[in-house]
C-alpha cells in the first residue's frame, strides 16, 4: 500500500490548509466596513434592534472567540445561518452544491470526450486542414463569451427549433407527476438509482444546453493541452519504435502516445472543474440553474458573510481533494512518479 | 549466392527542406543474404539510418524515395501499401535502435509492450501471447523473465533494455533484424554482450541482421560482409576480411587509418581532411573527390560505378582503381 500513507499525510496537510483558509476568510469578512448585525435585522432598524442582534450573533465578543464559536459549530456540521434569508446554510448547500456538481461534471465529461480525441488527432495530423480547423475551434472555445453563446443556443434550440427547454433543472410536469427522489441531489444520478427513466430523460434534456455552454472553455483547453503534449510525445523514439514494430496507428495514438500525453490535460481540467464550481455563475443565471456560483454572488452582494465563508471553505475542500486525486492519477499513469 | 533475402538497388531518398532539396541517399546498393550478418558502415549523415527506415517504409516526414528498389523475398517493398508494410514491420522485418531507454515506452510494462506486438501480428489469446513473451525474454538471456515482464523500462539497466528490445523484435519470428547503432549508447562491456547476443541469435534462429553503425571495430567483430557508405552511396562492399584488411577505396583506407590503436603514439592519429559533404550540395562526380589525396580530373566529372575488384564480390566504386586495373 504505497498510496495509503501518502494519502493520509496529504489529508493531514489539507486540514492545515482548511484552518488557514477559514481564518483568512473569517477575518476578511469581519474587517470589511459593513455591519452584519444591521443586515441581520433588515431595513430601517432601531439602534436597540441592532444592539440586540449584535449580542445574538456574538458580534460583541473578541474576534478569536467568534472564530472559535464558528469552528466549533462547523465541526458539528452547523455552517451557520444566512444573514439574508435566515435559513441554515447547510440546507442551502444541500440544494446548490449537487446542482452545480451535476452541471460542472457534465461539462467536464463533454470536455474530455470531445476535447481529448480532437487534440490527439489534431496533433497527429499537424499542419493539415483538420488541424487548422480544430485549433480554430479551440481558440474559439476558450475566448467566446459564455453569456453570448448561452443566449445564442437558447435562441436556436428553444426559440427556433423548440427542441430543448429554456432553463431550470427539471420541468414542472415532472416535478408534479414523477418527482425524482433525492439521494445525492444530482438528478441524473438519483433518477438512475431510483429507476426513474422519465426523470432521467427530463434531467438530461435540461442539462444539455448549460453543460455544452459551460464545456466550451474546457473543450478548448483540452484540445490545446492534448495537442501540444501529443506533438511532443509523437516525436519520441518509442513511438518510432512502435511504428517499426507494426503497431496500428490507432493504438499508437490513443493508447501508446495518449497515456504519455494525457497528464497535463487531466491537470488543467481538474483545476478548471474546481474553478467552475463557483465560476459558472453566468451560465447558472442564464439557464436558471440553482447553483453555487449564483448563491455565492448573491451572498457577496448582500455581505452575507457566513455564506461567503462557508462557500469558500467548501471550494477549498474541493480544491484540496481534487489536487490529491490529480496527483494519485498521475502516479497511476506514470510509474516513474514517486509519491512522497 | 542464391537469391538474397534483402536487396537494396540504386536507392535514392530526397528530403524537401526550407533550405532546399537534401540528397540523403544517392544510389545505395547492397544485398543481405539469408542468415547473414551484414554491416552498413559510415559516418553520421551518410544516409545509413535513412536507408534502414526506408526498408521499413518509414522515411521521416518531408522525405521520399525518388528512385530505386528495395526487394525483400524478391518482392519490391516500395510498391506495398501502408497496410501491407505495417503487416511486414515487426512480423518479417524488425528494427532496434540506439538508446534503448528512449525506445521503450516509459508508462507501460515490458510485458504489455511485447504482448502488444505479438497480438498485433497474430491472433493468439492473451495467455498464449504472455507465454510467448516470457519465452522470448528467456531467449535473450534475461534473468527471471516473469519479473522483467512486470517491470517498467526505467527499472532496468541499459543492457537489459536493449535485450528487451531484441526480444520484442524477435517475438514474431522476424527474418530480418535491422539494428541501427544498437550498442552506441551502452558501456563497452555491455556492447560486447549485446553483439554476442545478436551473433548467437543469428546462429540459433538463422535470422539475417543488417547492422548499421559508424564503428568499424563492431563490424570487424561481428559481420560477415560489410558495405562502406559515403554521401548516400556504397563506395566499397565485400567480405569483412577483404574490405577491412585489404581496403581499396581511399575513403575506406582513410577510415581505417583514422582508427586509434592501443599503444599508438598520440601524434600519429590520422584524420581525413575536410568534412562530410552537405546533402544540399553534393560534389560533382565522385562525392569523395574534394577530400581525396589521389583524386584526378575524371573524379570531378564522372560518378564511379561499383566494380568487382576481388574474390567473393569485393566491389569498389572508384575511378582510380579502375584506371589502375585497366593499366
Amino acid at each position: 500500500m504505497r498510496w495509503l500513507g501518502y494519502v493520509v499525510r496529504r489529508l493531514l496537510m489539507a486540514v492545515l490548509v482548511l484552518v488557514s483558509v477559514s481564518i483568512v476568510t473569517f477575518v476578511i469578512a469581519r474587517v470589511i466596513p459593513s455591519d452584519p448585525a444591521a443586515a441581520w435585522v433588515g431595513p430601517h432598524p432601531t439602534p436597540a434592534q441592532i444592539a440586540k442582534a449584535r449580542e445574538e450573533l456574538a458580534l460583541d465578543r473578541p474576534l478569536y472567540e467568534q472564530y472559535l464559536r464558528y469552528v466549533t459549530a462547523l465541526l458539528r456540521g452547523d455552517f451557520g445561518t444566512s444573514v439574508k434569508s435566515h435559513q441554515p446554510i447547510s440546507r442551502d448547500l444541500r440544494n446548490y452544491l449537487p446542482a452545480t456538481m451535476e452541471l460542472v461534471l457534465a461539462a467536464m465529461l463533454v470536455a474530455v470526450v470531445v476535447g481529448v480525441p480532437l487534440g490527439v488527432l489534431s496533433g497527429a495530423r499537424k499542419g493539415s486542414l483538420f488541424d487548422h480547423l480544430t485549433r480554430l475551434a479551440s481558440v474559439a472555445g476558450v475566448s467566446v463569451p459564455t453569456f453570448w453563446l448561452a443566449l445564442l443556443l437558447q435562441l436556436l434550440f428553444f426559440a427556433k427549433l423548440r427542441l430543448l427547454p429554456l432553463g431550470s433543472r427539471i420541468s414542472n410536469e415532472l416535478a408534479l407527476y414523477n418527482p425524482i427522489r433525492q439521494i445525492t441531489g444530482m438528478y441524473t444520478l438519483d433518477s438512475i438509482l431510483t429507476g426513474n427513466w422519465a426523470g432521467l430523460r427530463d434531467t438530461l434534456v435540461h442539462l444539455i444546453l448549460p453543460a455544452l455552454t459551460l464545456a466550451t472553455y474546457p473543450i478548448g483547453l483540452a484540445i490545446r493541452m492534448t495537442r501540444s503534449t501529443m506533438l511532443e510525445v509523437l516525436s519520441e523514439r518509442y513511438i518510432l519504435a512502435a511504428r517499426a514494430a507494426g503497431i496500428s496507428e490507432r493504438a499508437i495514438l490513443f493508447v501508446l502516445a495518449l497515456k504519455n500525453a494525457i497528464i497535463p490535460t487531466i491537470t488543467v481540467l481538474g483545476l478548471s472543474f474546481v474553478y467552475s464550481l463557483t465560476g459558472a455563475m453566468l451560465v447558472e443565471v442564464i439557464f436558471s440553474w440553482p447553483g453555487l456560483g449564483t448563491y455565492l454572488t448573491d451572498a457577496v452582494l448582500n455581505i452575507d458573510f457566513p455564506v461567503i465563508v462557508t462557500v469558500t471553505l467548501v471550494v477549498t475542500v474541493f480544491y484540496v481533494v481534487v489536487n490529491l486525486i490529480l496527483d494519485l492519477v498521475q502516479a497511476a499513469l506514470d510509474p516513474r512518479v514517486t509519491l512522497r | 549466392m542464391s537469391e538474397p533475402l534483402l536487396s537494396v538497388e540504386e536507392l535514392q531518398v530526397r528530403f524537401q527542406t526550407y533550405a532546399g532539396r537534401v540528397h540523403a541517399v544517392n544510389g545505395m546498393t547492397f544485398e543481405v543474404g539469408r542468415g547473414e550478418f551484414f554491416g552498413l558502415v559510415g559516418e553520421s549523415g551518410c544516409g545509413k539510418s535513412v536507408t534502414g527506415l526506408a526498408i521499413l517504409g518509414m522515411i521521416p516526414r518531408g522525405g521520399a524515395v525518388a528512385s530505386g528498389r528495395i526487394r525483400f523475398h524478391g518482392e519490391d517493398l516500395l510498391t506495398k501499401s501502408d497496410a501491407q508494410m505495417r503487416a511486414i514491420r515487426g512480423r518479417h522485418i524488425a528494427m532496434i535502435f540506439q538508446d534503448p531507454a528512449a525506445t521503450l515506452n516509459p508508462v507501460f510494462t515490458i510485458g504489455s509492450q511485447i504482448v502488444r506486438v505479438i497480438r498485433q501480428h497474430t491472433s493468439i489469446s492473451p495467455e498464449e501471447a504472455r507465454r510467448r513473451a516470457l519465452e522470448t525474454l528467456d531467449a535473450v538471456a534475461l534473468p527471471d523473465p516473469p519479473r522483467i515482464f512486470r517491470a517498467y523500462p526505467h527499472e532496468l539497466s541499459g543492457g537489459m533494455q536493449q535485450r528487451v528490445m531484441i526480444a520484442m523484435a524477435l517475438s514474431c519470428g522476424a527474418e530480418l533484424l535491422i539494428a541501427d547503432e544498437p550498442t552506441t549508447a551502452l558501456d563497452v562491456t555491455i556492447q560486447a554482450q549485446i553483439l554476442g547476443l545478436l551473433a548467437e541469435i543469428r546462429r540459433r534462429q538463422g535470422v539475417s541482421i543488417l547492422l548499421i553503425t559508424h564503428n568499424l571495430g563492431v563490424v570487424a567483430e561481428t559481420c560477415d560482409r560489410v558495405a562502406v557508405a559515403y554521401a548516400g552511396r556504397v563506395v566499397e562492399v565485400g567480405r569483412v576480411e577483404d574490405v577491412l584488411f585489404r581496403p581499396v577505396h581511399p575513403y575506406t583506407q582513410g577510415l581505417l587509418a583514422a582508427l586509434p590503436r592501443a599503444g599508438q603514439a598520440k601524434e600519429s592519429l590520422l584524420s581525413i581532411p575536410g568534412s562530410v559533404p552537405d546533402g544540399l550540395a553534393l560534389p560533382s562526380g565522385c562525392a569523395f573527390h574534394p577530400r581525396c589525396a589521389s583524386a584526378v580530373e575524371l573524379c570531378r566529372s564522372g560518378e564511379p560505378a561499383l566494380t568487382v575488384v576481388g574474390p567473393d564480390g569485393h566491389r569498389v566504386a572508384c575511378h582510380l582503381f579502375r584506371r589502375e586495373g585497366a593499366a
